[in-house]
C-alpha cells in the first residue's frame, strides 16, 4: 500500500492484529454492519432503520438442497410468519452472483415468494455480495439475528441437524427461535454461534 | 422464474446421468449415475471370505469442476452418507477417508475432492458364513455434488454381488491400481521421531513441528467441525527442524479444545493423521505463546 504513514511502523503490526482479530471472532456481541440494499419490491432498505426492533437475516439460495428442505416442509415459511407476527423484522438475502445458483431478479423473487408462500419482511437482492461479505455468511441458509440495540446476538445455523433431509424438519431444535425466545424473555441467547451448514454462498467471486 | 429453471437443472442432471451411464455401460455395467458423476461399488477381492475382512470401495467420477465432501465437509456441504444392506453375517467398517483437497475462495473453504476418489469400507464376514451362495452387498447413497455454481443432492441405490468363498479370495486385476491409488491416499501415521505440540496462542493454535528438517509447505486438515477458522490462511513459518503454523480459531469454538484432530498435508501431497493435546499454559510459557502469536501475525 502506497500511503502516507499516520501511525508509527510499529503500530502497524498491532493493527493488522487486532484487524485478524475481529475477522476470527464471531459477530456475536459485535454491532451488527449496516447496510443498504434493493429489496424485490423495489424499495430501498437500511438496517440501521430497524433499530429497536429484533432483526433476524436468512442467507438463501433457491435451488440448494439445504434451502429447499426448509421451503418444501414449509418451515422456513411458517418462522416468516410466526416471528413477523411477533414484531420481527425479517430480510431474507440473495447472495448468488447472476447466473449460478440462487441468484434472481426481483421479479423471480417475487414469483417465488408468491408461489412458496414465502412472508419475509422483504428479500433483499445482493448479487454482489457485498452484505454477504460484510456478514462473512457462508452457507445457504446462514442465519443472524439482531436485537434491538443493533447487536448481533445469534450466528450460525437454522437447526441442529445439517442435512438437506425433509424428515430432518421436525425434530430440529431452531437456534432463531431460541434466540428469538431467550433474548424477548430479557435472557442471554444460550447457543449464539454456531457452525452454519448448506450449500456455500455462490459469490461472484467464488472460483477454485 | 428459477424454479423452473431448478426444474430445467433436474432435466439437465437427469439427461446427463442417462447419458453417463449409457457411456459407461461398456465399461463397468454397475455404474450408476449420481449428479455430475457416477458412483460404483467395487471390491479389491473376487470374492467374500468367511472370517475374513476384503475392502470394498465406492468409487466416484464427478464431471470437471464439480466436488463431493470430505468426513470434515470444512465451511459447507456434506459428507456422503452411506446406509448398508448387508446379509446376516457381514458387517461394513467405516469409510476410510483418503486426505482431501482445499476447495473454495478466501471466505468459504471446503474440505473434499474433485475428478474421481475411491472410498475405501473394509468388509468383515463372519468365520461361519456359509459358500452356497453368492453375497448380494448393497448401500443406498445420500451425497451433496457441489460446483462453484450450485449444490445438488444425489441418491444412488448401488450393489455388488459376489461369491463367497472359504478359502482366501485372489485380488480382482480389474480394481486393483484404483484401490493401490487410494491406499496410498490415505493419511498415515506420521514417523515415530516426530514431534508436534499445540499450543493456545489467545485467537490462533500455535502447532509446532519438528521433523529434523525444514519444512516449507504445509496444510492442515482438521477432522472436527468449528474448531479452526477453514478460511484463514494457515501461516506457516519455516524452522531448521520443521515448522511452526498459525491456526486461526474457528468464530464457533466457544469451549477451550483439549485436542486437534487432523491431517496434515506435506509438500508431495503426503497425509498424516496427527491428534494433539493441547498443552496446558504455564504461567511464563504461556505469556511466551502469547508474544510468538504476535510475533507471527508481524510477518503478515
Amino acid at each position: 500500500m502506497k500511503r502516507s504513514t499516520p501511525y508509527p511502523t510499529l503500530v502497524y503490526p498491532a493493527l493488522i492484529a487486532l484487524a485478524l482479530c475481529a475477522v476470527s471472532a464471531a459477530l456475536v456481541g459485535a454491532a451488527a454492519p449496516d447496510f443498504t440494499a434493493t429489496a424485490s419490491n423495489g424499495k430501498t432498505v437500511r438496517l440501521s432503520d430497524y433499530r429497536g426492533k429484533f432483526v433476524v437475516l436468512e442467507w438463501h439460495n433457491n435451488g440448494c438442497p439445504f434451502v429447499r428442505k426448509q421451503y418444501n416442509s414449509g418451515n422456513m415459511q411458517k418462522l416468516q410468519k410466526q416471528w413477523t407476527s411477533q414484531g420481527v423484522v425479517w430480510f431474507t438475502i440473495l447472495s448468488s452472483a447472476p447466473g449460478k445458483q440462487g441468484y434472481a431478479t426481483a421479479s423471480e423473487e417475487n414469483d417465488y415468494m408468491a408461489k412458496m408462500q414465502a412472508a419475509p419482511t422483504a428479500a433483499l437482492l445482493d448479487p454482489t455480495g457485498a452484505i454477504g461479505h460484510l456478514y462473512d455468511a457462508k452457507t445457504s441458509p446462514h442465519m443472524f439475528v439482531i436485537n434491538p440495540q443493533g447487536v448481533v446476538i445469534y450466528d450460525g445455523a437454522i437447526d441442529d441437524k445439517p442435512t438437506p433431509d425433509l424428515n430432518d424438519v421436525p425434530g430440529a431444535t431452531n437456534y432463531v427461535s431460541l434466540a428469538l425466545q431467550q433474548a424477548m424473555a430479557g435472557k442471554q441467547v444460550e447457543t449464539a454461534a454456531t457452525r452454519p451448514y448448506g450449500c456455500s454462498v455462490k459469490y461472484a467471486d467464488a472460483t477454485h | 422464474m428459477r424454479w423452473s429453471d431448478g426444474c430445467a437443472e433436474l432435466y439437465r442432471v437427469l439427461i446427463g446421468g442417462a447419458a453417463l451411464l449409457l457411456c459407461a455401460a461398456s465399461a463397468h455395467a454397475e455404474a450408476t449415475p449420481i449428479p455430475h458423476g457416477t458412483l460404483e461399488l467395487i471390491a479389491q477381492n473376487q470374492s467374500i471370505v468367511a472370517g475374513q475382512t476384503i475392502d470394498l470401495g465406492l468409487h466416484f467420477q464427478l464431471e470437471k469442476g464439480w466436488h463431493i465432501y470430505w468426513t470434515n465437509p470444512g465451511d459447507s456441504g456434506e459428507p456422503p452418507r452411506v446406509e448398508w444392506q448387508l446379509p446376516a453375517g457381514l458387517t461394513a467398517g467405516s469409510i476410510e477417508w483418503p486426505t482431501p483437497q482445499r476447495l473454495g475462495t478466501s471466505t468459504i473453504v471446503d474440505y473434499g475432492y474433485e475428478n474421481a476418489v475411491l472410498l475405501i469400507v473394509p468388509m468383515n464376514a463372519e468365520a461361519s458364513l456359509t459358500e452356497q451362495q453368492p453375497v448380494r452387498l448393497g448401500a443406498k447413497i445420500r451425497l451433496l455434488v457441489c460446483s462453484h455454481e450450485m449444490c445438488l443432492p444425489g441418491k444412488a441405490d448401488i450393489s455388488l454381488t459376489l461369491p463367497a468363498k472359504s478359502q482366501p479370495s485372489a485380488l480382482d486385476a480389474r480394481t486393483a491400481d484404483l484401490f493401490a491409488a487410494a491406499r496410498k491416499s490415505l493419511p498415515r501415521s506420521p514417523p515415530q521421531n516426530w514431534r508436534f505440540s499445540l499450543a493456545d496462542a489467545k485467537d490462533s493454535f500455535m502447532l509446532s513441528a519438528n521433523l529434523g528438517r525444514r519444512i516449507t509447505q504445509a496444510i492442515f486438515f482438521p477432522l472436527a467441525e468449528s474448531q479452526i477458522e477453514n478460511a484463514a490462511p494457515q501461516n506457516l513459518q519455516p524452522s531448521a527442524t520443521g515448522f511452526q503454523m498459525t491456526l486461526r480459531k474457528s468464530a464457533q469454538l466457544v469451549k477451550p479444545i483439549e485436542r486437534l484432530k487432523g491431517v496434515l498435508v506435506l509438500s508431495g501431497g503426503q497425509g498424516y493423521l496427527i491428534d494433539l493435546p493441547l498443552s496446558k499454559p504455564r504461567a511464563p510459557k504461556g505469556k511466551a505463546a502469547t508474544i510468538s502469536g504476535s510475533t507471527h501475525y508481524n510477518s503478515y
